[in-house]
């Protein structure tokens, strides 16, 4: 049985046009070859600090 | 592929040739990402979007780069209602890549008819109302709306779901199916829709619940239910034949009712139909009575005249007879007086005609006949009282009176100053028991001849009456 208020939590207010812009520039777009390209950094980093 | 350090175009192999980097793992995912590119695009092909929609974000979870896979899930937000999070994803993608990007001929098309882009707002905002007016428990309201915006936008899938929503909350299943097959319809395999649609078949037919939810068709012993589109067909099944005693008792029931109905219907009608003509025949006696009433009436009234007329003509009749009767006295009186002019000595003769005259007669009699019975009495009325007194007397003294009545009366007729014929009328009188007359008679010696022996005797005998009669 589906139990109307439970579900209802799982919609959520719909993005307006106006608000488009600020959903863009807040939206984070972190992918994986961005972890990637972050823990090579790391990875070289460390390696030239240990040397 | 292009190296993530220098920008080099990548080989065959694992390592870039421009810097040397270790790109084995990055090429990786970059293969990842465009096999699950691959993925949603079959997905969305067969509209399975929300499928395609989560697909292609892993697939820019790899590689936000990956231009096909974010115009492609701009698309499919787009096909799914969600006009703003298309654009974000276009202008992001027209961003990442600026030139020969398809994402630019798309938020041409959105951001140049300014109609359609307020039409997209208004429609935003009404969903958003919508749920708040869910949230306020105000369902009805949140119906309106929800009806407006899926005019405005009726691909808008999450406004479809959340009116199903709205619909089994209020146990209106096969508006709530109507509206989750018009999800599917745009998204095939939506988890929500799915659930939805589950829930409504449940509530809406337990027994298939029970069997299981994959078919559509079901064959029942009462009717077979199908789906067609939006419509449920629902047909009539097999029925069961009658059978021996329950098809009789049946059969029975129904004519018991069909009796029932009969009566209640048609017989006040034949009861009301036997009262008019009851009264009708009751009305027409009534009328028959009145006029027979009418008719006694009249006839008795002509009773009445007739008898009027009748003691009238009676009355005249006795008038005429006793005219007749006095013809008869006055024939009678001169008779008399015609035997006494011939011979003033035959009182016997004159006797004869003389008694046939009654008191009644002179009473009634004209004053000529008066006159002459007077004369006559004059004349030879002494003479035949005597005669008559003798006769009485004589009865008188052997006891006989009933015969000296009639003497002694005549003989005080012809001669009023006999008191002693009175007296002894008198005393026959009593002695026969009239005392009626009697009484008349010692009243009348009283009377006549007062202060006599004869009334002394009469006073005598009439106490002794009066005093016997009390």
């Amino acid at each position: 049985m589906i139990n109307f208020e439970e579900e209802l939590k799982k919609f959520h207010p719909s993005l307006e046009v106006e608000d488009a812009e600020e959903a863009i520039y807040n939206q984070d777009l972190t992918d994986m070859t961005d972890l990637l390209i972050k823990m090579v950094k790391k990875v070289d980093t460390e390696i030239e600090s240990e040397e | 592929m292009v190296c993530y350090q220098c920008g080099r175009r990548l080989s065959e192999n694992d390592f870039c040739t421009g810097c040397g980097a270790d790109v084995s793992l990055y090429k990786k995912i970059l293969s990842a990402s465009n096999r699950l590119y691959n993925d949603g695009l079959e997905k969305a092909t067969v509209r399975d979007l929300s499928g395609a929609a989560a697909v292609l974000r892993q697939s820019l979870k790899c590689n936000k780069n990956n231009i096909e896979a974010r115009n492609l899930l701009g698309l499919v937000y787009f096909e799914m209602g969600e006009v703003v999070a298309a654009l974000s994803e276009w202008v992001i993608s027209k961003n990442i890549r600026s030139q020969k990007n398809i994402a630019d001929d798309y938020i041409t098309m959105i951001q140049t008819n300014q109609s359609r882009l307020d039409t997209i707002n208004q429609t935003i905002k009404k969903y958003n109302q919508a749920l708040a007016y869910c949230c306020q428990d105000s369902k009805d309201l949140a119906v309106i709306q929800l009806k407006k915006v899926l005019s405005y936008n009726p691909k808008f899938i999450r406004a479809h779901q959340l009116l199903a929503l709205l619909y089994i909350s209020a146990e209106e299943w096969d508006n709530a199916k109507t509206e989750l097959h018009k999800c599917s319809e745009i998204d095939t395999n939506n988890t929500i829709t799915l659930r939805y649609l589950l829930e409504a078949n449940n509530m809406s037919m337990p027994e298939e619940a029970v069997k299981g939810s994959g078919t559509k068709k079901k064959a029942s012993r009462e009717a077979i239910r199908y789906q067609n589109g939006n419509e449920t067909i629902i047909q009539p099944g097999k029925t069961r034949d009658l059978k021996g005693a329950s098809a009789l008792f049946n059969i029975g029931i129904g004519v018991v009712i069909g009796i029932a109905i009969a009566c209640s219907l048609i017989l006040p009608a034949q009861i009301q139909k036997v009262k008019a003509e009851t009264e009708d025949k009751a009305r027409a006696v009534s009328e028959q009575l009145d006029a027979k009433t009418a008719t006694i009436d009249e006839m008795e009234q002509n009773i009445d005249v007739i008898t009027a007329e009748n003691e009238r003509l009676a009355a005249e009749v006795a008038e005429y007879e006793s005219a007749e009767d006095n013809t008869a006295a006055v024939d009678n009186l001169l008779m008399a007086s015609s035997v006494y002019l011939q011979n003033p000595e035959d009182l016997e003769g004159i006797a004869n005609y003389m008694d046939m005259i009654t008191l009644e007669e002179i009473a009634q009699s004209s004053p000529a006949f008066a006159d002459l019975y007077e004369s006559m009495l004059l004349a030879a009325g002494k003479p035949l009282g005597d005669v008559c007194y003798e006769a009485g007397h004589t009865d008188y003294r052997a006891g006989d009176y009933d015969k000296a009545i009639p003497n002694l009366l005549k003989a005080f007729q012809y001669d009023r100053e006999n008191g002693e014929a009175l007296l002894y009328l008198a005393n026959s009188y009593r002695e026969t028991g009239e005392t009626e007359k009697a009484k008349e008679a010692y009243a009348q010696v009283i009377e006549l001849f007062p202060g006599t022996e004869k009334a002394n005797r009469a006073d005598d005998y009439l106490v002794e009456i009066n005093t016997t009669g009390n």
